[in-house]
């Protein structure tokens, strides 16, 4: 009995050690660069930087979002909102499936703390569509009922964390694929659907102005780099 | 052949019938319609215009061009919202053709100046700026421009705050509070200091030492309850109950904030 007690607590012992030691580099922005780097070794586990390089930047030839800077909380709650269904998102939702929620977290602080410059975008932005998008990310089209959206996403769509993401210098592709999955499709992880009421009431037109307007914009990350 | 009358009569009343609620229901269902101000478009290029756009930019900006005699977070358009041309948020042009009015709150008959001054004291928690300043001058200017084509002295729909019908229960800070984590914290944070985005103030606190003070307009629970009612959250206004609005009112003036200075000496 006292035998089968030592042993029992020798190895429960050794399993916490075990357990606290990988959960220490699990916890680690280096276990989330790795993630970023390689995938976290699962059959079929697919490397972040594939789609959002390893210093975040995305990638605009295929609307892959920049997340270099934004909050750990954001990319974590994103994340796990594919998981659960929530965010529309026919790509990742293949990629995220086997990570765990300790992966996330650690994914999201390596990327929460990396930077990066702005990348080139698909195409330079149209003068026409921007003063539109200028327009009703400063100012608001209140007569849909529609806020500015700077209200929300700080000056010049820097981000107020840890809820809303910044959007200044976001690629025009993934925002306004962001814009239609709120207004028509099942991207329904926005608090209190404020982005999918909002968004339903733009038009397309409207939609790919303020894409256009924020993607002319330089990131928060590298203006505040410069400085 | 012999169904053709009895259709026809059918059709005819349901048309009859579909016409008279399409007529009728715009005067049952929907206020008038709220007035239009003019587009920013409109600002003339001349040395009325400037003072015009000076107008908003210390109507948006107040911190920035108006300073001193601010004494909290909040700017004009924290509680006027759409610079200051949203119905039913105590729009400028509201504003304008409604002066000189009498005030229960201080037994004057106030000019639009002195009623600036009075939000400048109240709602900013700081100092009135003198009358013939060029701020109290801009920002008459701006609501003069605003109320372009708006009558005089006739009571406008949404041109003031919108005024609650009585609660059905008593207004209950408690519940209110369950309302604010649900509803409101998300912005203005679950102390109600509001939230920063790098330095800058991004949603205004709505209690606490850098919010309005006990004698603001807001800080009575029917005026704040008619606000919240229409405006909040950010656009989805109108999608809390009377009951809600009364309650989360309620709640946010049952928190700490400055005290009226009327009654600080």
């Amino acid at each position: 009995m006292s035998l089968l007690l030592r042993r029992t607590v020798a190895s429960l012992c050794l399993s916490v050690f075990f357990l606290t030691s990988t959960a220490y580099a699990g916890g680690s922005m280096d276990w989330g660069k790795k993630i970023a780097e390689e995938g976290n070794g699962s059959p079929g586990s697919v490397a972040c930087m594939e789609c959002h390089r390893l210093n975040g930047g995305g990638m605009p030839s295929i609307g892959s979002p920049r997340i270099a800077g934004q909050t750990a909380f954001y990319i974590e709650h994103e994340i796990l909102g594919v998981q659960k269904g929530t965010r529309y998102a026919p790509v990742m939702a293949g990629v995220v499936q086997n990570l765990s929620k300790s992966d996330i977290r650690a994914v999201a602080l390596y990327y929460a703390g990396v930077r990066t410059p702005k990348l080139p975008d698909v195409s330079p932005p149209d003068p026409a569509l921007v003063a539109l998008g200028k327009h009703i990310a400063q100012k608001g089209l209140w007569k849909k009922n529609v806020p500015a959206c700077v209200l929300c996403h700080g000056p010049n769509g820097r981000g107020i964390p840890p809820h809303f993401p910044y959007i200044e210098g976001q690629n025009k592709g993934y925002l306004l694929r962001q814009l239609v999955s709120f207004a028509f499709l099942k991207r329904k992880d926005d608090p209190q659907g404020l982005m999918r009421g909002i968004s339903r009431r733009l038009t397309q037109r409207e939609r790919k102005a303020v894409a256009e307007y924020f993607a002319s914009l330089n990131p928060p990350a590298t203006s505040s780099h410069k400085k | 052949m012999k169904i053709g009358p009895t259709l026809l009569v059918l059709a005819s009343g349901l048309i009859l019938f579909s016409g008279s609620r399409g007529l009728a229901s715009p005067a049952l269902a929907q206020e008038p319609a709220t007035f239009q101000p003019p587009s920013d478009s409109e600002i003339p290029s001349d040395p009325f215009g400037n003072l015009v756009r000076k107008g908003e930019r210390i109507f948006t900006q107040t911190r920035t061009y108006a300073g001193k005699y601010v004494g909290n977070d909040l700017t004009c358009e924290s509680c006027h919202l759409d610079r200051g041309r949203k119905p039913y948020a105590a729009p400028l042009w509201g504003a304008y053709v409604s002066y000189p009015r009498f005030r229960s709150k201080n037994h004057k008959v106030s000019r639009l100046g002195e009623r600036i001054q009075g939000c400048f004291r109240f709602s900013m928690n700081g100092t009135p700026p003198p009358l013939d300043s060029d701020i109290i001058r801009s920002l008459v200017a701006y609501s003069f421009w605003m109320s372009r084509g708006a009558p005089v002295g006739v009571k406008l729909a949404g041109a003031r705050m919108y005024k609650m019908p009585p609660p059905h229960r008593t207004p209950d800070p408690f519940r209110g509070k369950k309302v604010y984590a649900a509803k409101c914290a998300l912005c203005h944070g679950a102390d109600g200091l509001g939230t920063t985005s790098g330095h800058d103030v991004a949603f205004p606190p709505v209690w606490g030492p850098r919010s309005y003070n006990m004698g603001a307009g807001l800080a009575k629970v029917s005026k704040l309850a008619g606000f919240v009612k229409m405006n909040m959250p950010l656009s989805k206004g109108s999608s809390l109950t009377d009951q809600q609005s009364w309650d989360v009112a309620a709640y946010v003036d049952s928190q700490p904030r400055p005290a009226d200075p009327r009654k600080r000496q």
